[in-house]
């Protein structure tokens, strides 16, 4: 038994052109043993394409993949040991569910008997014992992708990819499997490397989250990290809600709407403007409202206010005509109606400045 | 939970009346044209000369009627299986490629249907005559000193049997294959699966409905094949459609051939009745494809 089970992940300069498409463009992620790392992005942006040269589908155009040391930028995907969970699970449909689960061994020549106590052992720890007889067409999404999942890791791969495997499952499920699929990272501490399109999902399950976008890496950092602090304008509109004003920047102070001026604190440039235009950003959420005089306060026009229970969206302009968003709690909040004159509070350790000029 | 396919309704089901009205045309055709010659042939069978099985005994009594019936299973066999390997990887080919390969592969393989079957026989035995180009070939490679008999052989009805069904195999089996998603092969791949043991374990098995259905076909054309055999084949080795046309045409024996046909029908009866049985179409495709 070695003390960590997880490889370690080396990728580095990866490239991948398709004709004149370049899909993925110089990619270095390197993945210590026993990491969660999701690839997230839109479509388009390669995170499936890295994950199909990680698992040998694909033969990069330049770079390389080293796992634990050994460079596997050629070798074929049935050589690499590495386990893996499809987007639409991909389980062999003539084959019952302990033959699916059973399947990798079998391609290792184990005997019968071993094979089948083995499954079993996969099928309890996706707690599906007992289902070993039945075919996949007899399970539920969720159940299919708990065999995708006992497949996956029957034989102790090191590594386990993951190309979307929640997108087809309905949201409390996706909820469930979540939780499920953290457990089973934590109890076998094996590295994953799991794509997602999904922010949330990202969040909740990632130590690790790399953003790409047109192929290039655009941040690579902690969940807490990525949402806090966003490296460039992409991220930050990628991930969650965020505010982003355009502002004139003097060197000193930022003049936002007409008249009002603010001067953020040195911790909040993300990126060093010139003097111009620059973008202030702030997450809704740590915006507060309150009255049209209050001092340190950004005058806006409220222009709707939308109850969700718990928290009130409340939507205004500046009087450059900018639109501001603030998530309140609804609890305490006045009464409000649109038209009327408030003031927005923005937090000095709330504000993020970046150098570039927002599309909006 | 499963996908509509060939076997679940998608939910436009139609009423009875609506059926039977959208098949009325085609039962009509198949009553007149079909049911109706094949009884009446029946019951002259067994009601001439005399009203008994007295033609069947026939059938039975002279060896070389029954090495006839023998002799049709077995180039049907030979045929099906033969158009099996040839067909499988035309099939994989197709699947497998795209663009202007996957529409030169395809009229490749449907081109056979733009000429007749009569014209395609007649084409082989142009090849395979005394001083045809295989015979030609045969010597220049040096295999051969001198023409030999290719012609009105076993083997020429064989080859060019094979040729004319070729495409009944194609299909289906292309059909089937494209019906597998390719993310079975990649799953199959990272679980450890070579090339051949992804063939033999998930590729085969899943297209195993479109190869039976492939077989089934020609197997049964076969079976009743007449203008090849008739134009290719030898006179001491008939075939049994060969057979019941001599006995109508030359002897004009209309009730010991309608025994024949008979016969015929109720061996490919009894194929298609055991091929349904053994391989449970319905329960293999299961929706889950």
């Amino acid at each position: 038994m070695t003390d960590s089970r997880g490889a370690e992940i080396s990728i580095r300069g990866l490239e991948k052109s398709f004709g004149l498409l370049k899909a993925v463009d110089n990619v270095s992620i390197d993945i210590p043993s026993g990491e969660f790392l999701a690839l997230l992005g839109p479509s388009g942006s390669g995170k499936s394409t890295v994950l199909m040269m990680l698992a040998g589908f694909e033969v990069p155009t330049g770079g390389c993949v080293l796992i634990d040391g050994v460079d596997c930028t050629r070798l074929p995907p049935q050589k690499r040991n590495i386990g893996m969970v499809f987007q639409h699970y991909s389980l062999f449909p003539h084959l019952s569910v302990a033959d699916n689960v059973a399947f990798p061994l079998k391609m290792r020549g184990m005997g019968r008997a071993e094979r089948r106590r083995r499954a079993g052992e996969a099928l309890e720890v996706v707690r599906l014992g007992g289902y070993g007889d039945r075919m996949p067409s007899q399970l539920s999404g969720g159940q299919r992708q708990r065999v995708a999942l006992a497949r996956a890791i029957v034989y102790e791969p090191r590594l386990l990819l993951m190309d979307e495997p929640l997108s087809a499952l309905d949201k409390n499920l996706r909820e469930e499997m979540q939780l499920e699929i953290k457990r089973l990272h934590s109890e076998l501490g094996i590295t994953v490397v799991f794509v997602t399109h999904d922010q949330g999902e990202a969040l909740t399950m990632a130590d690790r989250i790399a953003i790409l976008r047109g192929g290039r890496i655009q941040q690579m950092s902690p969940a807490r990290e990525l949402y806090e602090r966003p490296a460039n304008l992409f991220a930050a509109g990628f991930i969650g809600e965020m505010n982003m004003i355009p502002a004139a920047w003097d060197g000193g102070a930022m003049m936002l709407g007409q008249s009002d001026r603010i001067t953020p604190p040195p911790g909040a440039f993300v990126t060093t403007p010139a003097n111009g235009r620059a973008t202030l950003a702030i997450r809704p959420e740590r915006v507060q409202v309150g009255a049209a005089d209050a001092p340190g306060s950004v005058g806006a026009t409220l222009a709707e206010v939308v109850y969700a229970g718990a928290g009130t969206l409340v939507i205004a302009r500046l009087d450059d005509g900018t639109e501001l968003r603030a998530r309140v709690p609804s609890a305490g909040l006045p009464r409000l109606s649109p038209g009327e004159r408030i003031g927005l509070t923005l937090p000095p350790e709330a504000l993020l400045v970046y150098a570039e000029e927002s599309a909006a | 939970m499963t996908r509509p396919g060939f076997f679940q309704p998608n939910g436009r089901q139609l009423s009875s009346a609506g059926i039977l009205l959208l098949m009325a045309p085609f039962f009509m055709l198949i009553g007149f044209a079909f049911l109706y010659p094949l009884l009446s042939l029946l019951s002259l069978s067994v009601t001439e000369p005399e009203p008994g099985l007295s033609n069947y005994v026939r059938i039975l009594d002279n060896p070389l009627y029954f090495k006839v019936l023998l002799r049709t299973l077995w180039i049907a066999v030979l045929v099906s299986v033969l158009a099996l390997l040839m067909a499988f990887p035309v099939a994989m080919a197709m699947v497998g490629s795209s663009g202007p390969m996957a529409v030169f592969i395809t009229a490749c393989v449907l081109l056979p249907f733009w000429s007749s079957v009569l014209v395609r026989t007649a084409a082989w035995a142009v090849l395979l005559q005394r001083n045809g180009i295989v015979n030609d070939l045969l010597q220049v490679v040096g295999i051969t000193s001198e023409p030999i008999r290719l012609l009105y052989t076993q083997g020429a009805v064989v080859v060019a049997m094979t040729h004319v069904l070729l495409p009944f195999m194609v299909l289906p089996i292309y059909g089937a294959l494209r019906n597998i998603p390719p993310d079975y092969d990649r799953a199959a791949a990272i679980c450890g699966a070579g090339p051949l043991r992804r063939f033999a374990e998930v590729t085969l098995p899943l297209a195993l409905p479109g190869v039976l259905g492939g077989v089934i076909l020609v197997f049964l054309t076969a079976l009743g094949y007449f203008i090849t055999p008739a134009l290719l084949g030898s006179p001491k080795e008939m075939m049994i459609a060969t057979l019941i046309s001599q006995q109508l045409r030359e002897f004009l024996d209309w009730p010991f051939a309608a025994a024949l046909v008979g016969v015929l029908t109720l061996f490919v009866t009894a194929i298609t009745l055991i091929f349904s049985k053994v391989f449970r179409f319905d329960r293999m495709l299961g929706g889950q494809l």
